[in-house]
């Protein structure tokens, strides 16, 4: 852990004086007025709801916005001490590498080995030079020596974002923006990730925005968080804003980490430790059995075991005795003109079922996704069944219409009375907390938001009696996640059938009837949750992670067997 | 085996074919000037036929153009004719018609026989190298040229999502309407693209000037002048046979 207090003396190496940024033609400011300083050697943690404004407050910090990107900004941004404005964006390229929300915002199109080599060209920087920088970089990272000549747009999500972190990092710039690095990320190159960016090096500062926080806050300096209306609400340790805060932030729909949950659990049960825990095994430390006496187990156990079944959700499996809605009978599943990248696949998914699609980055989840609803017919084997409703990746890819309205609209039946339209347009808009925004253009919604539009317009409507979400809970904010729970339990309580492609093993685990993991080309495993999930061998093979309970649960077991 | 070629040397070799086929206005020639390419490219480069007439088909429309107008339009052809001075008396207007629709497929088998063979990384780095294009120029010309990849991915997205919320399949050729629905979205797509590659390569250092270093910039080899040669004698040997035969 190395949570350790900054020094007051320290110099700051970035800071906002009460900046605020208006969007042309909005009413009202995106963010602000945020007045925060990040001092040298910081690595600080900045947490806000979908829409707060956190991504264009990092754009302000080399002169992006307003320069590159139109937008009238009030107060002063400071990096090392000087004001932003002094040096155009691309001057400040040497002091800081920025990672953006989108990997397709931070890649330029080139091929692997050119994309990571851009910034050094930039700089002038030997050949010779560049070329080890290049080669160790794709090491740390873990890009295979393989993808140097392939183009970035031909890799899958979570393959750009690897490729758009190495890019970032090779930059070695004193500091470091990274804005939800790990959104597409599978589990164990998320943790290996936070590992790398989070290294401690001398001087050099982090300011990072991520929603996945378990095997992060271990390695933060401070958190700052941004309320609804883009102004600071807290700011401090990370241990005591996540204990001390945590109604504020679960309030405001902010993730804390699932140990802050199991704490105020503990708290209540006056079994709390003394230090503000930061993981599970933090959380627990105290109550290991070899130093806990056994009234202080008995009292806990109760407790934790609440907690586990919170996590794990209702997961009983509904009946397999209908005929299936969707279903794959060996087929040889490839992206449209594309390879074949899964072969001899046989799934079917029935009705009130929610499947989870699980497998490390470039798997082929979303082809097997994309084949399973019905969109792209396998190149062997038959898909039988109604074609599904599909989430992509990238939620802009299905937004037709001009405004967040009409796109609502658009998804229902076209012989809809037109009040009962209107009335489920805006009990959609109001559920996905969408309501400010219905005239909005899709297009200039924040990540998260688009990511609720998209959603919205697939669970709006019966049409579909298979709904194959890819990555639903990327960008989403801990209400977001939490609106998209309750909408799967009620589609499948409507017996309509569910698959969920995700790297989220907390949400898989909480949400999915039954799992499957695709790797090798193939479906490695088909059970549920609790078998899969847990399984340390199969997790390692898929290079996967368990859910962040799994500590919680092994000291369950220990505890029944003492 | 062609795309080993350095670019500039590729880009040079087209520019004088297809100089010399605008300017020599004969139907033999104009067939030479498509076959040349079109067999380098299938016995050196390994493309299909099928591909190479697929890509000609804009081209061959553009040419029927030529055709139809030379051949319906005589009188209103005149002018069209003396731009590229020939005049309608001194061949028949078939004969005419069929050189300028052989022309314009020139003109896209060669421009096909680059774009094939050639790397545009590759070419917008050796451009840079060896004719000093400005990066900021440079990088702009490879963003649009990879632009066209992308849109292509980018309209196979939005179909996909286009089918399924008319709970079909895409077809395997969209349908006319379907082409026109595509392209506002697909401009907006370029537009947001295009921004979004400026804001990436300038928040990575790209300067508008200063020094930089080039990697993996193509160099000029013995195989350079063995193609520029060959390239050369043959279309001199196409030119002198149109000329005097």
């Amino acid at each position: 852990m190395t949570n350790a207090p900054c020094l007051p003396e320290a110099a700051s190496a970035a800071g906002w004086d009460a900046v605020c940024v208006r969007y042309p033609f909005e009413r009202q400011d995106s963010v602000g007025p945020v007045t925060l300083d990040i001092r040298v050697g910081e690595r600080l943690l900045l947490l806000g709801p979908s829409g707060s404004g956190k991504s264009t407050l990092l754009l302000t910090l080399t002169g992006l916005i307003p320069r590159s990107i139109p937008a009238d900004l009030g107060g002063n941004v400071r990096l090392h001490g000087s004001d932003t404005s002094a040096r155009e964006p691309w001057g400040w390229a040497t002091d800081v590498a920025q990672y953006f929300q989108d990997a397709d915002q931070t890649l330029c199109g080139m091929c692997v080995e050119d994309e990571i080599a851009f910034a050094l060209e930039n700089r002038n920087v030997p050949a010779p030079q560049i070329v080890d920088a290049v080669a160790s970089v794709m090491t740390q990272v873990g890009i295979p020596d393989g993808w140097r000549r392939r183009r970035t747009s031909t890799l899958s999500g979570g393959e750009r974002q690897l490729v758009a972190l190495a890019a970032t990092l090779i930059q070695d710039a004193s500091l470091f923006i990274a804005d939800e690095p790990t959104a597409h990320l599978a589990p164990q190159a998320a943790d290996r990730l936070h590992d790398l960016l989070l290294a401690k090096k001398d001087h050099q500062t982090i300011l990072i925005v991520d929603h996945r926080l378990d095997g992060l806050v271990g390695s933060i300096d401070r958190v700052a968080v941004l309320g609804p209306d883009g102004t600071i609400i807290a700011d401090g340790d990370p241990r005591t804003v996540f204990r001390e805060k945590r109604e504020l932030l679960a309030s405001c729909g902010i993730w804390c980490p699932v140990s802050s949950t199991l704490d105020k659990a503990l708290g209540e049960a006056g079994m709390a430790s003394a230090r503000a825990p930061l993981s599970i095994a933090e959380a627990l430390a105290h109550l290991d059995p070899s130093v806990a006496s056994p009234s202080e187990i008995a009292r806990a156990k109760p407790v934790v075991d609440a907690f586990v079944a919170s996590c794990r959700g209702a997961s009983e499996r509904p009946s397999m005795d209908t005929a299936p809605i969707a279903e794959l009978v060996g087929a040889d599943c490839a992206p449209f003109l594309g390879p074949v990248v899964l072969r001899g696949i046989n799934l079917a998914v029935h009705e009130g079922e929610v499947l989870g699609i699980l497998g490390p980055n470039g798997a082929g989840k979303s082809t097997l996704g994309v084949s399973l609803a019905g969109l792209l017919l396998p190149k062997k084997g038959t898909r039988k069944g109604a074609i599904g409703g599909f989430a992509f990746q990238r939620p802009e890819n299905q937004f037709l219409t001009g405004s967040v309205k009409d796109e609502i609209d658009s998804a229902l039946p076209k012989d809809m009375d037109v009040e009962e339209k209107q009335r489920q347009t805006q009990s959609a808009l109001e559920a996905w907390k969408l309501t400010g925004l219905a005239h909005r253009h899709p297009f200039t919604l924040s990540q998260g938001q688009k990511r609720r539009l998209a959603l919205a317009t697939l669970t709006v409507s019966e049409r579909w009696p298979l709904l194959v979400l890819d990555e639903p809970t990327a960008g989403l904010d801990a209400h977001g996640v939490s609106v998209l729970a309750d909408e799967i339990r009620g589609l499948r309580r409507a017996n309509r059938a569910l698959a969920i492609i995700t790297h989220d093993m907390d949400f898989a685990l909480r949400i999915c009837t039954r799992c499957v993991i695709v790797g090798e080309g193939r479906i490695l495993a088909d059970g549920s949750p609790d078998e899969l999930l847990f399984d340390q061998v199969l997790l390692k093979r898929a290079r996967l992670a368990e859910p962040s309970c799994g500590p919680a649960r092994r000291w369950l077991e220990r505890v029944s067997s003492c | 085996m062609l795309s080993a070629i350095n670019p500039i040397t590729k880009l040079a070799a087209c520019l004088l074919w297809m100089g010399e086929s605008i300017l020599i206005f004969d139907t033999r020639f104009q067939v030479a000037c498509i076959l040349v390419p079109a067999i380098a490219l299938v016995v050196f480069n390994r493309t299909s036929p099928l591909v190479l007439l697929g890509l000609m088909i804009p081209f061959g429309l553009f040419g029927f153009g030529f055709l139809t107008t030379t051949l319906f339009f005589q009188k209103e052809s005149e002018f069209a004719l003396q731009v590229v001075g020939e005049s309608v008396f001194a061949s028949s207007a078939f004969s005419a018609g069929i050189t300028l629709f052989l022309r314009a497929i020139a003109c896209g088998m060669i421009s096909a026989f680059f774009a094939l063979t050639t790397d545009p990384n590759m070419a917008i780095r050796s451009l840079m190298i060896s004719l000093r294009l400005p990066a900021r120029i440079g990088y702009s010309l490879f963003a649009a040229m990879q632009l066209v990849p992308d849109l292509a991915a980018e309209a196979q997205q939005m179909r996909l999502a286009r089918a399924m919320r008319f709970g079909r399949r895409p077809r395997r050729i969209p349908g006319p309407l379907e082409v026109f629905g595509l392209l506002i979205p697909l401009l907006a797509f370029a537009i947001r693209r295009a921004g979004r590659t400026a804001i990436a390569m300038e928040a990575r250092g790209l300067a508008p000037a200063g020094p930089r270093t080039v990697m993996n910039a193509p160099t000029f080899a013995w195989c350079d002048s063995i193609f520029a040669a060959m390239a050369a004698a043959i279309l001199g040997l196409c030119a002198l046979l149109a000329v005097t035969v």
